[in-house]
Formats: C-alpha cells, structure tokens, sequence
C-alpha cells in the first residue's frame, strides 16, 4: 500500500492526464482517477464503492436536470425573452444599480435553496442573454453569474454548509442570518461595481433589445410568466407555510414548473425540450456522479484524512492562509464543509461559533468554483458557450480571492463582529 | 457526384454505428457493475442474530407502539426483560445511529448477559433498524465487522448515520424539526435523534420516534439511556448528557466512576436544541434521560483507512497526529480507542446510573447482575461477553 501523499497524487494526476491530455470529459476522467486511487491503494476494483460514490450527489443530479427541463421550457415560451426585456427598459439608465439588482435577482434562488447550481440554472440562464447584448464579454458574464451563485448559495435564509457544519458541532440553525449577510452582500455589490466598472458601458436600450429576441408578452400577457409563479411560489410556501404545502422536493418543483409553461406563452413540445435539456445537463452531471466516486475513494484510502491533518498541522502563522488555500481544494462546498468546516470551528472555539461557522462557510462555497470539478465554472461556460471553462475560473481569480480574504477577516475578527450582533 | 455523397453518408452512418456500439457497451459495463454491487446494498437487508440471556421475558416488537411501523424496515425488536419483584423500569437504546457500533454492541452485550432480579429492562439494540441496511455514501465505510465470540465468528451490520433513503426519500432541502419549527440541513430527516418526540403520521423517522416516546410513556419507563458515539475531535465525547431533571442523579454516577478511574463529562441538554432524546424525552415524558458518548474514530473526518479493523481496534494514525497537536479533549494514544472500551465504558456508566438510582429509591431498586464493566471488557474482550 502506497503513502497517502502518493495516493493523492496518483489521483490528481490521472484526473489531469485525462481532462488535458486524453480530452476526456471531467467526469470519466474523475471516475478513472477514483479508480487508479483504489488500485494504487491495494482495494482492487471497488466496485460496491464506486457505485455508492456515485449516488453521493444523487440528490443534486436530479435537481440539475429537471432545473435544466425548466429553463429550456420558460426559454421556448418566450417568458425569459420577456424578463430580459422588461429589465433593459425599466433600468438602463443606471447601470451601476442594474448591475447590482441583477446580481442579487441570480443569487435569489440560492438563498432559498442553499443550492449554487439552482443560481445557474434558472435567474443566471435569465440574465444571460441580456448582459451578452449589454456588451459583456462571454466569460465575464460566466464570471458574475458564478460568483454570484457562489454568494447566493451562502447568503440567509438557507445555508447548507453551516448546516451541515452545525450538524458536526451540534449548533442549530439559529442566528446565523446577520454574519451571513455581512459575508455575502457587500461581496455581492463590490462584484456587481466590478463588472459594471470594467465591462459596462453606457446602456442603450434599443441596442441591446435588437440582440435579444422580441418580447412575445403582449401576445400572452402575464400568464406567461406562470412557470416562475409556480416555481418560486412553491419554494416560498413549502419554508414559510410548511404545515399547509409540503415539501415534495426541488425536483417535482421544476417539473411542475416546466409543466405549467405548457399553453402559457409561445407553443412548446416538453418531450422535445426535455431531451435536449437532459442532453445539455448531462457532462455536468457525470461531474458529480465522478465527484462522488472520488470523495468515496478518498475517504476509503485514508487520503481524505491525510488533507484534513496536514491543513491542522499547519503553524499559526500559516493556518489563515492554510484554510484559504485548502478548503476550496476540496472542490465541492458540501465536502468542504463536512471534512475541515467541522474540526475547524473546535480549533476556533472559544470565538464567536456562529461567525466562525459562517465565515468558513463561505469559504468552502468557493470551493464550487474550483478544480478537479470546477462545477460552477463548468454552468458558466456552458450557458454563455464559453468552450474553456477554466477561463471562466481565471476571469473569477480576484473576486475568489476577496470571499476568501472576507472569510479569514470574519474569522480573525469572528469576537469583535460576534458582538455587533449581540450573541 | 452521387458516389460520393453516399460514400459519405456511408461513412457517417458507420460512425453513427460505432457510437451505438459504444453506448451499448457502456450500458452493458453499467448494468454489470451495478448487478455486482446491488448483491453488496442487498446483503444488508439480511438481520443480525442476537442470542439474549436465559433472563429474557418476551421479545416484542416497536410497531406495538405505532402500527403503521408494521411491516417497514424500520420495525425493530425489542428484548424485555422482567424481575421476579416489581419495581423501576428501564430502558435502553442501541443503534440510535447504526455507524455507532459500541452503542449497538453495549446493548447487545446487555442482552444477552443480563440477570434482573426486581424491576423491568426494555431493550433495543437497533432502534434505527433502517439505518443498518446502507451505509451512508461518501463516506466508505466497510458493510460489517466482525468477532471471534465462544460460538464462532459473529458478523454485525455497520449502518448509516440515518435511516435508508430507500425507506424515506426525498430529503426536504431543509429540515423543519416538528414541532418546535427548528431548521436542520435536509438529511436530518432521517435522523432518529432529530426526530423526538415524532409524530404517528409522520415521517417513517418520526413514526419511529413517536413509537419510542410511546413506550416510555405505555410502560412508564423511569430511566432511559441512549448509547451513543461521536468523532474523537467532538468536544462531547466519554460523556454522559442529561435533561435537567437528570442533572443530580448522573453527577453522582460521574462521581462513582471517577472513584473507578474513569472520567466522564457531564454535559446539560441545550434547552434550545430540539429533537434530541435527552431534551424531548425528558420535556415530553416523566422518565428521566440520559446520554452516553463514547470516542469512535471510523466516524472522524481527520481518520485514515476507513476499515472494519478501525471499528475493533479503533487505532488511526492520523488521530495520533490530531492528538499530539492538542485538537482533541481527550487522550489519544497508540492504544486507539477499541470497541472492547468503548463497550465498557457504556456498561460500566449504564451501572453507575442504576446504582445512584438504587440509592435514591431504596424501596423500589432495579436489581441487575451479570453486566461485565470496563475492566472485565477490556481485560477479556466484547467478544468474550457475545454468546
């Protein structure tokens, strides 16, 4: 059996050789990679364990393609042309202000959800069109369309990694919505001024609406936008009213939104668009299925172990800059936060807990964002048809680096910003 | 011309074709490793064996208290066990959470060792019975581990944190605690100590924990002791948690066993953490709860191999490491912490409460004899004390 060290190596090796030398997709160059580390670890050929791996993110594969189902049905009825168009003309005057409306309307579905994908997927796919037509080069769209599914996936109500960091110390879900905030919105706006400083320019309406397709909301009027009311309506209802509508799941969600698209605008055919959704949807899927493979096989070998010590092992000096480097290695907010979010908070104890767990919540969202599986810049680039995803990730490389530097202040500062919230 | 285009087409549906053939073949790859891996998930399903003590009344089963359990993997069996003379009732808990082993094992050990004299013992070895038919992905752990008991090798279920999503699935994204309203992240459905007090037409976890909330109450349970395990690096380890109707008793229960050279933490049930036996059994019921932690390193995320021989000897290098740079409260040294201890600690606490108990109710004492205590588990080994 072959050290730890080595094990990781092999692993990340092989995933490499297979994304940049065998142009295989991320997520059989994953599951090879999974496979190498069981070998080289002496298990053989796993096969009980690569399977269970692959149902590890199963949850969220589902929420994927029926998400994708929906956003390829309010595209075909014309409400999502109809969105863009109506946001162009009621705020082109102030683009700063629209910039920084538009990044908290992407980041609105994660709030609700906790989920950065569901950002992507349906108010990201929304805005696209319109920031392409308003000048934005491709990646920067994918950028801050990423970035804020990022900010959207750790801002209140609904935080999954401190939940699931809370449920490693035993820490309800209570108080934390004042540290989430100050972690995520004023990031939101300083990304929004980013963008609007570097790409933005002044915006004229009657440009930027003949680059979008016309607006078909005069033919069917509000009923178009039906499949947003029933999309949102239900996650609304489902945290606020959860005694009258029950919780049947994010999936049957965007299904019956999708469903609810059918005779509400523009004629559509929802076996067609499902499998040129599903067609879509599917590399990012293999993704997680391959992420999960990997984090099982890394958790049998002992390799996932060996990272979490070593980032504890790291001098006082180097712990801040440690954290910051090694949680977004782990490539998924949710591994992250379940592997170091959790001994984390005891090496912190004694600051204000409920900071802590937030600041390092955002650090591990970032995590999404970055290799082996890059998921959030693989969304990007599919949806502004950016080939290189990894030029979405560079294009990100300051703004990471602000949520990290965010996150280690709420950290270093986690007592005295404790008090401004009275815990 | 026309040679030429269906030379093309000629070659574009031998592409088409080979591109089949391959989808095929993946299918067939596919289909193959999940027949291979579906024998593994459905060998689970299969119960373990426990061969209670000569002292046994009845063995009856959780959907006594909730019917609509009849039937479900999550129906469990319960030993009971009766005094010649009346008195207290006690009941304890095994498997709450089946990737726990010491607390599933304790209550096996329990079982099949124990001798009552006076009062009446209720216990449940898998009281999340689902949870022993998966384990939890991502996380690698092996299916089962295995003893060497006076009857030959002795193979248990190693389950998941919660029930098995085949028995209760989807996950809500979040999940809202009934009935405080409490906000908890989605998996924690399916956990059985999230759950309490439950509700009869609730989840199938709910209906589980409305089940145990109703024996305590039916068979007016007056000590209840749920066994437990944590990650080494969890402040709440070797402790024992309590309501505060608890309090006085299980401080001198911690009393004893540091006189026994065993130290315990004494720890208070947050009043504001809802779904815990230690706080709904106690706000919900007369009976007087406690919680037992034991140290379990195959469930740490600072853990090396993820192994069967984790489970038994509970030696990991990477705990060393943790243990040297101070992150852990307690002592970890090359010894690890193993099953065998881990078991003792859990029996030697669950005496120490019933002795204090017994002080504070010399007219009606739970009389118990043949539990082995740490010392003896750890000298000999649990799987001395297996049948």
């Amino acid at each position: 059996m072959l050290p730890d060290l080595l094990i990781l190596l092999i692993m990340l090796g092989i995933f490499a050789a297979g994304v940049f030398w065998w142009k295989l997709p991320a997520g059989l160059a994953l599951a090879l990679s999974s496979v190498a580390g069981a070998l080289a670890a002496g298990y053989g050929l796993p096969v009980r364990h690569l399977v269970e791996g692959m149902f590890g993110y199963l949850d969220a594969v589902l929420i994927i393609a029926t998400a994708m189902v929906f956003m390829k049905a309010i595209e075909a009825s014309g409400a999502l042309g109809a969105i863009n168009s109506a946001m162009i003309r009621s705020l082109y005057r102030w683009p700063t202000a629209l910039m920084i409306l538009v990044i908290f309307f992407i980041m609105f579905p994660g709030m609700l959800t906790g989920l950065s994908s569901a950002c992507i997927l349906t108010t990201g796919a929304l805005v696209t069109p319109a920031l392409l037509a308003m000048g934005m080069p491709a990646v920067a769209v994918g950028s801050f369309v990423a970035m804020a599914a990022v900010y959207g996936m750790i801002a209140p109500p609904i935080n999954i990694p401190v939940m699931i960091i809370g449920g490693g110390v035993d820490m309800p879900y209570i108080g934390f919505d004042a540290p989430l905030l100050l972690a995520t919105f004023p990031l939101a706006i300083v990304t929004a001024v980013y963008f609007r400083v570097r790409y933005v320019r002044a915006v004229v309406p009657g440009v930027v609406l003949a680059k979008l397709p016309p607006s078909v909301y005069g033919r069917h009027g509000v009923k178009l936008f039906a499949p947003l009311v029933v999309v949102v309506g239900l996650m609304i209802a489902v945290r606020v009213v959860p005694a009258w509508v029950p919780d049947i799941g994010v999936p049957l969600i965007f299904i019956l939104g999708a469903l609810s698209a059918w005779r509400t605008g523009e004629k559509i055919s929802l076996v067609k668009l499902s499998r040129a959704a599903i067609r879509d949807a599917l590399p990012i899927m293999t993704i997680l299925v391959g992420v999960g493979m990997f984090v099982q096989i890394m958790t049998l070998t002992g390799v996932r172990g060996f990272i979490a010590v070593q980032a504890l092992q790291l001098p006082p000096a180097l712990l801040y800059v440690g954290i910051a480097a090694i949680m977004p290695a782990f490539g998924s907010a949710y591994a992250a936060s379940s592997v170091l979010g959790v001994p984390l908070v005891y090496v912190f104890l004694g600051r204000n807990e409920i900071v802590v767990a937030s600041a390092l919540s955002l650090i591990a969202g970032v995590a999404d964002m970055m290799p082996p599986p890059s998921l959030l810049c693989v969304f990007a680039a599919q949806l502004v048809g950016e080939k290189n995803h990894f030029r979405i990730l560079k294009e990100s490389l300051p703004l990471i680096a602000a949520a990290l530097l965010v996150g280690i202040l709420l950290i270093v500062y986690a007592g005295p910003v404790g008090s401004l919230f009275r815990y | 011309m026309k040679a030429g285009i269906s030379a093309k087409q000629h070659v574009k549906s031998g592409i088409v074709a080979m591109h089949h053939m391959r989808a095929v073949g993946f299918l067939v790859v596919a289909a193959a490793l999940c027949v291979a891996a579906s024998a593994d998930f459905l060998a689970m399903w299969s119960p373990d064996e426990f061969h209670p003590s000569p002292a046994l009344t009845r063995i009856d089963s959780l959907s006594r208290y909730c019917p609509s359990l009849r039937g479900t993997r999550a129906d469990t069996r319960i030993f009971v066990y009766e005094g010649a003379a009346s008195g207290p009732t006690l009941l304890v808990l095994g498997g709450t959470h089946p990737n726990e082993p010491a607390g599933f094992m304790a209550a096996t050990v329990l079982l099949e060792n124990i001798i009552i004299r006076t009062g009446r013992v209720f216990i449940i070895p898998q009281a999340c019975a689902s949870g022993f038919t998966c384990t939890d992905p991502l996380e690698g752990s092996p299916q089962t581990f295995s003893l060497q008991t006076q009857s030959g090798k002795r193979i248990f279920r190693f389950g998941g944190r919660a029930a098995n999503v085949v028995d209760q699935w989807p996950d809500p994204l979040v999940y809202l605690h009934y009935p405080s309203g409490q906000q908890l992240s989605g998996n924690e459905t399916r956990n059985l100590n999230r759950a309490y007090p439950g509700r009869q037409d609730g989840s199938l976890t709910e209906q589980t924990a409305f089940a145990i909330v109703s024996l305590i109450r039916e068979e007016h349970v007056d000590l209840a002791v749920d066994l437990h395990e944590a990650a080494p690096e969890i402040p709440i380890i070797n402790a024992i948690v309590t309501h505060e109707k608890g309090r006085e008793l299980a401080a001198n229960a911690v009393l004893n066993l540091e006189f026994e050279n065993l130290q315990f933490a004494l720890e208070l049930s947050p009043a504001n953490f809802h779904g815990l036996s230690h706080r709904e059994w106690g706000d919900w019921t007369p009976v007087i709860p406690f919680l037992m932690e034991t140290s379990n390193p195959i469930q740490g995320r600072l853990r090396g191999t993820t192994s069967e021989q984790l489970i038994v000897d509970g030696v990991d290098p990477w705990y060393l490491i943790a243990g040297r740079l101070g992150t852990m409260r307690i002592t970890y040294d090359e010894a690890g912490e193993s099953l065998s201890g881990r078991v003792g600690r859990h029996l030697q606490a669950l005496r120490a409460l019933v002795d204090v108990y017994n002080e504070e109710h010399p007219d009606s004492a739970l009389v118990l004899e043949g539990l082995p205590g740490y010392g003896e588990l750890t000298a000999r080994g649990v799987h001395q004390y297996l049948r």
